[in-house]
């Protein structure tokens, strides 16, 4: 979701040179030209941030900011303060009135944005929405720690993906190669020396090429304190070393928000496969069916027609099984598409003990499922 | 935020008899107590404007629009030097900026008022800060 800026200012310039900044950003700069007018918009839309102006005529910066604190949902929203004034006075005053940061104008573009990349993450605008990124896509993993068996673990742990795994024992390093494009998510060592984790998180927030990178913290089960500040900080969430394997491929996919349905899906000659696993849990129904049905129109829309349910890596037929094959069904019959069950003797045996899969068109092989629709 | 090269130059007087004029001003009252007016051409007004909104001059087609860049800049000139005056010890504050245009402008202190023009120049064009400060 694309961030909400505010600015606060009663001069058009700074108001047009504020949109002007943001603009290659995927964000909304709202505009407010005075105090009263401000307050009544950060009511109604929220904004994530607000940039706002010491000196204005009706109502100036240092009121807005008081009755925003006094505001219980616009209290914790954060605040850049714009001067003109650069005495030490003000902006002592300025820093005692609970802002996030302030800048003197005149201010340049790039160091708005910076400052902008301290508080909220910015994302550049993208020509084309990019496809969200899928487990077996080829992910670049930079670990950033200075005890090569945490590497190894790390290494080993993710043998079995297809990503990619890059390492380095300084933050520095780590911040230089982020620079560049090509890293996806980050692991740094909670322990590295002068808090070098923490400053690489800083950093990385501080530019727009990186600010979006994920950072995973890692640290012993017991650092609960380096934890506790890496979580205040926004780290997206820690590993605990030992490495375990199964924790840090959670981790990644929870940070990076990777598709991990697609598994259970496959596109075939003029057909939309359901491939349940063998280890099917109830909680992956809702939303595989949710998928299924964008699937299933997508699949119709190229002129495919027919559903196949492969169930032959199922080792037990239970009721939520017969549940999610009828709900499938259910949504491929809106669509007129015909369907296949593909199960060996025991599982379709299983199934026809529920009297909803006597209509089920059972197929003994997924070939034999797929040659109708050829 | 002008993306421009202003030198400093010796200038003794605010007449720029031949051109438009736009006068920004701003005042400081407190321990120390004045006005800055910042003088330009509107010529020069309007490459000032187009710089610090990323704009081409000719896309500056509107009086408001100038008169708000040429405010903002003499808000942002004055507040720099209510800065060095708090931080000499003598708190003050600002009053919002004002606009006038025309031309045979001229601004006349009184007895008690010290007064001080600074000069910057830019190929033809003239920018020009007048200070009076009350003693």
């Amino acid at each position: 979701m694309s961030v909400k800026i505010l600015t606060i200012d009663d001069s058009k310039t700074i108001r047009m040179i504020v949109a002007r900044t943001f603009k290659p950003y995927d964000c909304t700069v709202l505009e407010a030209e005075d105090g009263l007018a401000g307050l009544a918009i950060a009511k109604r839309d929220k904004p994530d941030v607000i940039l706002l102006d010491y000196t204005m005529p009706v109502m100036d910066g240092f009121e807005v900011l008081g009755r925003l604190r006094a505001d219980p949902g616009l209290k914790a929203t954060p605040v850049i303060m714009l001067t003109a004034e650069a005495g030490r006075d003000t902006v002592v005053k300025i820093a005692s009135l609970g802002v996030r940061d302030y800048l003197i104008k005149p201010f340049k573009g790039e160091l708005l944005v910076e400052r902008m990349l301290r508080v909220v993450p910015l994302k550049l605008k993208s020509a084309a929405p990019e496809r969200p990124k899928r487990f077996d896509d080829p992910i670049r993993i930079l670990v950033a720690d200075d005890k090569p068996a945490i590497v190894v673990q790390v290494r080993g742990a993710l043998a079995d993906t297809p990503w990619q795994v890059t390492n380095v024992d300084q933050a520095g390093q780590a911040f230089d190669i982020c620079l560049n494009p090509g890293t996806d998510i980050v692991l740094a060592s909670l322990s590295l020396p002068n808090d070098g984790a923490y400053v690489l998180f800083q950093k990385l927030r501080g530019h727009a090429s990186a600010a979006t990178i994920p950072v995973l913290g890692m640290s012993i089960r017991t650092a609960v304190v380096e934890q506790s500040r890496a979580q205040q900080m926004g780290f997206a969430g820690n590993i605990s070393k030992p490495i375990d394997a199964e924790e840090l491929k959670t981790r990644i996919c929870q940070a990076l928000k990777l598709e991990t349905l697609y598994k259970y899906f496959k596109q075939c000659d003029g057909a939309l496969a359901l491939i349940l696993p063998k280890d099917f849990h109830q909680s992956l129904s809702y939303d595989v069916l949710t998928r299924l049905d964008e699937l299933l129109a997508a699949t119709v829309e190229s002129g495919g027609d027919r559903l196949i349910i492969d169930l032959s890596a199922v080792e037990t037929v239970g009721l939520q099984v017969v549940k999610l094959v009828i709900s499938a069904l259910e949504s491929s019959n809106k669509l007129s598409m015909k369907h296949s069950v593909v199960a060996q003797a025991a599982i379709k045996a299983a199934c026809q003990k529920y009297e909803e899969a006597h209509s089920w068109n059972f197929a003994d092989s997924f070939d034999a499922a797929l040659s109708p629709a050829k | 935020m002008l993306s421009m090269d202003l030198n400093e130059e010796d200038a003794v007087s605010t007449q720029m008899d031949s051109v438009e004029q736009i006068v920004g001003s701003v005042g400081f009252t407190g321990e120390a107590t004045g006005i800055v007016y910042l003088y330009a051409g509107l010529d020069f007004a309007k490459v000032i404007t187009s710089r610090m909104l990323g704009i081409e001059v000719a896309e500056v087609d509107q009086d408001e629009m100038v008169n708000d860049a040429f405010g903002e800049l003499s808000n942002m000139v004055v507040g720099h030097v209510k800065s060095r005056l708090c931080d000499a010890g003598l708190p003050c504050t600002l009053t919002i900026p004002s606009i006038v245009r025309g031309q045979h402008l001229r601004v006349k202190g009184s007895a008690q008022v010290e007064r001080r023009i600074i000069g910057f120049r830019n190929q033809e064009n003239r920018l020009l800060a007048e200070v009076l400060v009350k003693e």
